[in-house]
C-alpha cells in the first residue's frame, strides 16, 4: 500500500518534469533518450518472444528431424552382435522397445516372432569392412540349429527394373553341401561354381539376412557365438 | 544477458526436442497408416488368409507390401476383431513347414509351428478373457479338445500365416497351403470348443 502511493506520485513528478522541460526548450536532448528507452524496451519484449519461437522452433523441428532418422532406417538398437552378424530376437514381440515397434510401423513389416524364428543380419564382413557389391564373398561354416533357414542377399532401395538378379537367396534345403555337412556360398558379381549367390546390385552396399524359422536359439540368443554362424570372408574386389 | 537468454533458451529447445522425439516416436505406432496392423484390415470379411508375399508368381490381390520379404516364404494374414467372436485358425500340417503367428498392435504373442500338430491339425482359437472364461464353462468334463486357446492382449490383431517353400519346386504348394488355412469366427450363439476343425476351409 505504502509502495503504490509511493511509486505513483513519483512517477508523476517525472512526467511533469519531462513536460517542464520540455517545455522549457530541451526537447532535442530528451527525445532520444526517450526513444532509446522504447526501443530497448520493445527490443527486450521482441527478443523475448524471438527467443521463445527460437526455443520452440529448433524443440520441434530437431526433435522431428531426430525421431524420422531414428526410426527410418533399420532398427536403430535393440540387437545382439556376435561376429559380424546382428540377432534381432525381439524385434516383433510385445516387449520390444519403441524405436523397433515405430520402424515396424513406418515400414509396414511383420518380424517374426520369437516362436516362429529369428532375424540376423549383416552388414559388413568378418574383418569390420562394408559389403561391397563389386567385390566377391565367401559365407562358409555352419549355422545354429534350426529346421529350416534362409539366407538372402538385398541392396538398397528396389532392383532397377530388367535387372532383377536370378537368385536373391538359398534355403537351407537348396543348398550344395561338403560331405562333413559344412557348406560355402560365394558372393560375387561373376560366376562362381558351387553355391553362388549373384549380387543383386552393379555397386553400392548390400545387406545379408539370416532367417532361422524354427529355432531354439531365438529364446536364447547368448548361446550363439562367432564360430555357430556362417564366416563372411572377404576374396577380392574387382575393379 | 542476452547471450545468456540464448544459451537458456538453446537449452530449452534441446529438452523440448527431446520431449518431441519420445512422442514422435511414441505416436508412429498409433497414428500409422502403412503398418500391418491398419492393412491386414482388408483380410477382415475373408475366411481364408490374405497373401500378402507369394511365391508362384501370382501377384497378392492387396499388393505386397512387406519392406523385406523372404523370398522362400509365403505369407498371409487374417485380420480379427473379437468382438465378433472367437477366431478360429484352422490348418493342417502339410509336408512343408507352416507357422502361425498372433500379432496385437504392439507385435507378436503368441506363434506355434505344424510341429505342434494334434493328429496332423492345428486349431488355435483367440479370445479375450471372458470368452476364455465361457469357453471353459461350457467344456464337457472328460472330454479332450485340441483348441489351442489364446487369450489375445487386445481386442484387435491379425495372425500371420507363413509357409517355407524349401524348393522352388515347391513354391506353388506353399502358396496353396497358405490358402487352405481357414480363419473363421466361432459363432457366439453356439458353444466353443465342442466341435475340434469345423472351421470351413
Amino acid at each position: 500500500m505504502a509502495l503504490s502511493s509511493g511509486v505513483g506520485p513519483a512517477a508523476g513528478t517525472s512526467l511533469r518534469e519531462e513536460a517542464r522541460q520540455d517545455s522549457s526548450g530541451r526537447l532535442t536532448t530528451r527525445l532520444p533518450k526517450r526513444l532509446g528507452r522504447l526501443a530497448r524496451g520493445a527490443a527486450s519484449r521482441s527478443s523475448r518472444v524471438g527467443l521463445f519461437v527460437y526455443a520452440l522452433t529448433l524443440g520441434g523441428l530437431l526433435g522431428l528431424a531426430s525421431a524420422d532418422y531414428a526410426t527410418s532406417g533399420g532398427y536403430p538398437f535393440g540387437g545382439t552382435a556376435i561376429g559380424s552378424w546382428t540377432a534381432w530376437p525381439r524385434a516383433g514381440s510385445l516387449d520390444s522397445d519403441p524405436y523397433a515397434r515405430a520402424v515396424n510401423a513406418r515400414r509396414g513389416d511383420i518380424p517374426l516372432a520369437v516362436g516362429e524364428g529369428m532375424l540376423l543380419t549383416a552388414a559388413s564382413d568378418d574383418e569390420g569392412r562394408t559389403l561391397d557389391a563389386a567385390c566377391s564373398y565367401r559365407l562358409a561354416g555352419v549355422t545354429p540349429p534350426a529346421r529350416a533357414w534362409t539366407l538372402t542377399v538385398s541392396g538398397r532401395g528396389a532392383p532397377a527394373p530388367g535387372q532383377e538378379p536370378v537368385r536373391t537367396g538359398f534355403t537351407s534345403t537348396e543348398i550344395l553341401r561338403e560331405t562333413d555337412g559344412r557348406f560355402a556360398i560365394l558372393l560375387s558379381p561373376e560366376v562362381q561354381p558351387g553355391n553362388w549367390l549373384p549380387m543383386p546390385r552393379p555397386r553400392g552396399p548390400v545387406r545379408l539376412a539370416l532367417r532361422l524359422y524354427d529355432t531354439p536359439v531365438a529364446a536364447s540368443v547368448g548361446s550363439l557365438d562367432r564360430d555357430t554362424l556362417p564366416a563372411i570372408e572377404r576374396m577380392g574386389c574387382g575393379s | 544477458m542476452s547471450r545468456g537468454a540464448f544459451w537458456l533458451a538453446t537449452a530449452c529447445g534441446l529438452v523440448i526436442a527431446g520431449i518431441v522425439h519420445i512422442a514422435t516416436v511414441l505416436a508412429i505406432p498409433r497414428f500409422s497408416e502403412g503398418d500391418a496392423f491398419t492393412r491386414a484390415r482388408a483380410s477382415e470379411t475373408l475366411d481364408h488368409p490374405l497373401r500378402i508375399h507369394g511365391l508362384a508368381g501370382v501377384p497378392a490381390a492387396n499388393g505386397e507390401w512387406l519392406p523385406n520379404p523372404d523370398p522362400a516364404v509365403s505369407v498371409g494374414v487374417c485380420s480379427y476383431d473379437l468382438d465378433d467372436g472367437p477366431m478360429r485358425v484352422s490348418a493342417q500340417a502339410g509336408s512343408l513347414m507352416l507357422s502361425v503367428s498372433m500379432h496385437g498392435r504392439r507385435g507378436a504373442f503368441y506363434a506355434v509351428t505344424d510341429q505342434a500338430a494334434v493328429r496332423g491339425g492345428l486349431d488355435l482359437v483367440v479370445m479375450t478373457r471372458a470368452q476364455y472364461d465361457e469357453a471353459l464353462a461350457n467344456d464337457v468334463a472328460g472330454e479332450v479338445t485340441r483348441d489351442v486357446r489364446i487369450v489375445a492382449p487386445a481386442r484387435r490383431g491379425f495372425a500371420v500365416v507363413r509357409v517355407i517353400a524349401a524348393l522352388p519346386s515347391e513354391r506353388a504348394v506353399a502358396d496353396a497351403a497358405v490358402q487352405a488355412v481357414s480363419c473363421t469366427i466361432d459363432s457366439p450363439a453356439e458353444p466353443t470348443g465342442e466341435e475340434p476343425g469345423k472351421g470351413k476351409s
